[in-house]
């Protein structure tokens, strides 16, 4: 009885996401910082601290105007295409304490575990072996965590394709790890064990990127072969 | 036994009708949307829209938001506090009817 009616429930739910440019933008972004991650870890090092903090710093840094340009071009491209063509939709408001609630949530999930395994290794010594080994299986989890996102968003909104980049963001997450498994882990310090981190997860973050990329390319030309017009009303 | 069977003639017929439950349904997951979206999303015609979005309307299970996009009228329709309690109430119903 309820399938139906939740298909067409979730219908306004993945109408964000009719038209491609929400994965076309965050993949942009997603490559962007992917690739400024792969080429500090291949350039000559300096001090470890001024590398760490130069390389979190162009994360931030990126991430807050990379998240306002594509704030301001997605409401640029559906004013100007989307609403045209398939109607405008305001999506449902939150409260501040629902806003409230889900940082905090996001928080707990996302940064608490890392937060507390990070302490535990520096911690415990019989974990710290673990560290050195942390190329390996910090892109496997967080490719997991951003699969397990993009399987939360498949069942919010319906749409089939979230199922299957949740698929290639965990093999992009087991490849980066495969990847550094390969190389030699003799003699790793700590300093070492970050930076190949970094790189590991910056192949994550291409891979996933890309993948958002060729997702959003692909709905969006179907979109428009769909709607190749603005609507127009019958003469 | 006798509850689900009066439950049967208790069914709301302002959202009993498929176009109108599709068309609440279709509101009950956004804040608005416009008379496109809700005329792509459902398929029907201009008219029978207009229609349906009326009766819900008279039922005060919608509300209707005209203003201006631009140059162009714009019109946005919600679903009511009354509108969405109706709705899940409905879904409760069936659910009831189905499942005894």
């Amino acid at each position: 009885m309820g399938t139906l009616i939740d298909t067409a429930i979730k219908r306004g739910r993945g109408y964000w996401f009719v038209d491609g440019f929400i994965e076309l933008l965050a993949g942009g972004i997603l490559i962007l910082l992917g690739g400024i991650l792969l080429l500090r870890g291949m350039a000559p090092q300096d001090s470890f601290l001024a590398q760490f903090l130069s390389v979190t710093g162009e994360i931030a840094f990126v991430k807050l105007v990379g998240f306002f340009l594509a704030a301001l071009a997605l409401w640029w491209l559906k004013d100007r295409f989307t609403y045209p063509r398939t109607g405008f939709v305001r999506g449902k408001r939150l409260s501040a304490m629902q806003i409230l609630v889900f940082f905090r949530n996001g928080f707990l999930i996302m940064a608490l575990p890392m937060l507390m395994l990070l302490v535990a290794f520096l911690t415990i010594p019989l974990l710290q072996g673990a560290l050195f080994s942390m190329p390996v299986w910090f892109p496997i989890g967080l490719g997991v965590l951003w699969a397990v996102i993009c399987l939360l968003g498949h069942q919010w909104t319906g749409l089939r394709r979230f199922q299957l980049l949740a698929g290639v963001i965990i093999l992009a997450g087991i490849k980066a790890g495969v990847w550094q498994w390969t190389i030699d882990t003799s003699n790793l310090t700590f300093e070492t064990a970050i930076y190949r981190t970094f790189t590991s997860a910056s192949l994550l973050t291409l891979l996933s990127g890309l993948a958002l990329v060729i997702s959003g390319l692909i709905t969006f030309l179907r979109y428009r072969h769909e709607y190749p017009a603005p609507y127009q009303e019958e003469a | 036994m006798s509850e689900p069977i009066h439950n049967l003639t208790n069914l709301d017929r302002v959202i009993h009708e498929p176009s109108r439950l599709l068309l609440v349904a279709l509101l009950s997951s956004v804040e608005s949307a416009d008379f496109l979206w809700l005329l792509k999303e459902s398929h029907l015609t201009k008219g029978n829209l207009t229609v349906h979005l009326s009766r819900l309307e008279e039922a005060g299970y919608t509300l209707v938001e005209k203003s201006f996009r631009g140059k162009f009228p714009h019109t946005e329709y919600r679903l009511t506090p009354q509108g969405l309690a109706a709705f899940e109430q409905y879904r409760k119903s069936m659910g009831a009817i189905l499942d005894h």
